[in-house]
């Protein structure tokens, strides 16, 4: 164990602490052990003693948060118009450090594993939140910073020092405010639900913020008026309920001395709402753990679910007893895996939305008619953003421990395992949202993009098995524990995602051609039947394990 | 009176970088008898089954279940094993049903079949309540005996057991013995590994003792009893594993949690 240099820094806030009310001495050995730990996991299960690498995962995984960093700069070099520029960059850290607590730290959160360790010793209640809650911020500290720091030194060069202080300042109350908000909404959905009708709750309560994440970042663009190549701000009452508007007045208020009312008022609630709300999360922290134990207690009375769609795909899609095991399997790991769907599914939700918001736009300056006619609904490949992400976190489980059956077991034909759980991801998750968009996408723009539609389907089904290939390559399912789900795969993912473009491609100028369309579909379809058989080989049981 | 030969392991080795696990273990069991394997913490017993099990590679040596070599990859020989893993190990998000039924037919067994046996054998335990509910609302005893029902549900020729009764209460482990002795009875093989001495002493009809990864004891009970003119098999533990200082240990601990007290 050794000493943290964000521990050394907290310490600089001791009387603060105090003052509500935690046991500083406590919360900093708390603090110490969990980040021992975080250094210390080994990958997997299986590889016993032998490659033992030391060191913290998730802060090998930045450097990701700082390539979608750059993002930022060319709105930050863009020009001295503060609301418009700083909103968005403010819009854009809120949109990753909400996504990214959402979906890797919530489960921080709600652990309830340690209850016993730590319940058990003279600490108060108040203390092991407030260790918890460090323990978030700490990691959201990292998150932020490595997505914001190199914009944050290119502000100081393009705008000056107070750019840069006002900046920073902004940064450290967003995401306060992104945690204790984050915090406080579980605490409102502990209250209320218990057991595993809570689980599921905040599964639902998950989506939604992921949702309304990316409609929030809609409102707010919309609250600019595009003129010529000028953007024109223009106030408006409920302005004030768009947080990255706060912050953005916070730079008007410093920098260009606009002292205008809603500016300045923009401007204090940036200020005031963190510290509120963090005020009333040391209220409510007690409580909170308090009803965190909600989410052991089951007491109702189960019946046997009834499973009968699953029983009818099982039989229609899989070849084969030991693939309908697997897809049987699968498809209730993802239904019933509380921490595979923490993850899973604010993917599944912006999966959903990210489509509609380009057509949003598009219908920005023109009728809809006129986008119904169009392209526009190619954007519809979007939804495959969510494929790299999901099937990576395929290889990964709260209860990866049970993974020793699929060793122990005797399975005859190994492949039929990956490609039993790849069929169940397509048939569960992938699926259910491209039908919900054609749906949607169909009634705009009509019943002539059906064959577009199914060819886009194809496409779904040939990304995955390139992508499975990719990131899992025979890897058991649900057999790796999740504290690797962050630090493997990153390069993978985007590749893959990448690989959409190519398809994008690739429809536009064969759809430009007379039947060409036809040939696409053609040539998805040998690819998905070939495909299916490289990636899934036949073969006698493997030697090598 | 021997039977058939089981499971036969010649020179078995295992190491974990520099520190070697298993030193050499040759051991053959035969059909019908229930095998305590005994040792102190660290003394590679799960380690030694989970190679049977094909869990663990990179063993050196031979081993041999149901006469064929486990290094040859066809994993035909699995299906006729059960085996119950420390700690109950599983996926805690599915409901015992589930569980049972996905690892049933992981065995080859006929779905329904499966499904009609695995709720019998629920309510034969007590648990028909909780057949639907899923296993992370289970207490530890609960999830143990989900998993020995998994293990014997496709109705194995040998069976490994790791510490089997951790978390049962005494009626429960009472039924489990017996079950492990009429099970024996009919020809089935079990290998376990526990610590409750008075129960191995008690169920098994041969007692391998593993120190340091190597077998140092191999007999019934009485044998073992013969060898060490001790009682009791605790006490036959002590003295193979060259342990005698349990008192003087247990008064420097004492002494220890006693110290510095005075300002408290």
């Amino acid at each position: 164990m050794h000493d943290f240099r964000s521990l050394r820094f907290l310490a600089l806030f001791r009387g603060l602490f105090t003052k509500f009310g935690i046991d500083f001495d406590a919360m900093q050995k708390i603090l110490q052990v969990k980040l021992t730990m975080d250094e210390r996991r080994v990958p997997t299960i299986f590889q016993g003693n032998n490659k033992k690498k030391e060191g913290n995962h998730f802060l090998k995984s930045l450097w990701v948060y700082g390539l979608y960093g750059l993002i930022l700069i060319p709105f930050i070099l863009l020009g001295e118009n503060y609301i418009f520029q700083m909103g968005i960059v403010f819009a854009m850290v809120m949109f990753i450090v909400m996504t990214s607590m959402i979906s890797d730290f919530s489960s921080v959160l709600l652990d309830i594993r340690d209850k016993n360790i730590l319940d058990t010793k003279p600490i108060s209640g108040r203390t092991l939140s407030a260790a918890k809650m460090m323990h978030v911020g700490i990691y959201m500290t990292y998150v932020t910073g490595a997505f914001a720091v190199l914009p944050l030194i290119i502000s100081v060069f393009k705008h000056g020092p107070l750019f840069g202080l006002t900046f920073l300042a902004g940064l450290l109350f967003t995401m306060l405010f992104i945690v204790v908000l984050t915090a406080l909404l579980y605490l409102f959905v502990l209250r209320f639900f218990d057991g595993e009708r809570l689980k599921d709750i905040i599964n639902y309560v998950q989506i939604l913020l992921s949702v309304g994440v990316i409609v929030g970042y809609q409102v707010f663009i919309r609250s600019f008026e595009f003129i010529d190549l000028d953007v024109v701000y223009s106030f408006a009452w409920w302005h004030f309920a768009i947080p990255p508007l706060w912050f953005g007045a916070l730079f008007e208020v410093v920098l260009h001395q606009n002292y205008s009312t809603y500016m300045i008022g923009f401007a204090l609630l940036a200020v005031i709402v963190p510290i509120i709300s963090i005020y009333c999360y040391a209220r409510l922290m007690p409580a909170f753990e308090r009803n965190l134990e909600k989410l052991l207690s089951d007491t109702r009375k189960r019946k046997k679910k009834w499973n009968g769609l699953d029983e009818l795909w099982a039989k229609v899609i899989c070849r084969g007893n030991e693939e309908r095991i697997f897809f049987r399997f699968a498809a209730l790991m993802m239904k019933q895996e509380r921490e595979f769907k923490l993850k899973v599914y604010p993917g599944l939700g912006m999966g959903l939305v990210f489509p509609f918001i380009f057509i949003f736009n598009e219908l920005r300056d023109k009728t809809i008619t006129e986008v119904s006619l169009g392209k526009s609904f190619l954007f519809i490949y979007f939804c495959n953003l969510l494929i790299p992400t999901i099937i990576h976190m395929l290889q990964f489980s709260g209860n990866y421990k049970g993974g020793w059956i699929f060793k122990a077991a005797p399975i005859q034909q190994l492949s039929s395992i990956y490609s039993g759980t790849l069929k169940a991801f397509l048939v569960k998750l992938y699926v259910p949202v491209f039908l919900l968009l054609s749906i949607a996408f169909t009634w705009t723009f009509g019943v002539r993009i059906i064959p577009d539609l199914f060819a886009i389907l194809l496409v779904g089904i040939v990304q995955s098995l390139i992508t499975y290939k990719l990131i899992n390559n025979e890897t058991f399912p649900f057999s790796r524990s999740f504290e690797f789900a962050q630090s493997t795969g990153g390069a993978k993912i985007i590749i893959s995602s990448l690989l959409i473009g190519v398809f994008v491609i690739a429809h536009l100028l064969l759809g430009a051609v007379k039947f060409g369309l036809y040939v696409y579909i053609a040539i998805l379809f040998v690819a998905v039947v070939v495909g299916w058989r490289v990636v899934f080989p036949k073969r006698r049981t493997t030697v090598k394990w | 009176m021997k039977g058939e030969k089981i499971l036969s392991l010649q020179n078995l080795t295992m190491n974990y970088g520099i520190k070697n696990v298993l030193t050499g273990i040759d051991l053959d069991v035969f059909q019908g008898q229930i095998i305590g394997y005994i040792g102190p913490n660290g003394a590679g017993k799960s380690t030694t089954v989970k190679i049977m099990l094909g869990l663990i590679d990179g063993y050196g040596g031979k081993v041999e279940v149901f006469g064929q070599d486990i290094a040859s990859g066809d994993p035909s020989y699995k299906r006729r094993i059960g085996y119950v893993p420390e700690n109950a190990e599983a996926y805690d998000n599915l409901t015992a049903s589930e569980y049972l039924i996905f690892t049933g037919e992981l065995y080859g067994m006929d779905r329904a079949l499966a499904e009609e046996k695995a709720i019998k054998l629920l309510h034969e335990f007590d648990l028909g309540e909780v057949i639907h509910a899923r296993l992370s609302s289970f207490s530890k005893g609960m999830k143990q005996k989900v998993l020995i029902i998994s293990s014997l549900l496709h109705d194995p020729d040998l069976l490994f057991l790791d510490e089997p009764l951790s978390g049962l209460d005494a009626n429960s482990m009472m039924i489990i013995q017996e079950i492990l002795s009429q099970l024996a009875a009919q020809g089935k093989t079990i290998f376990y590994s526990s610590h409750i001495m008075d129960l191995v002493e008690k169920i098994s009809n041969r007692i391998v003792l593993l120190v340091n990864g190597k077998v140092v004891a191999d007999g019934s009970f009485e044998e073992l009893q013969e060898r060490s003119k001790e009682g009791s098999l605790a006490q036959i533990f002590n003295q193979l594993t060259g342990f005698t200082e349990h008192k003087n240990i247990a008064e420097r601990f004492v002494t220890i949690v006693q110290e510095g007290n005075g300002n408290a």
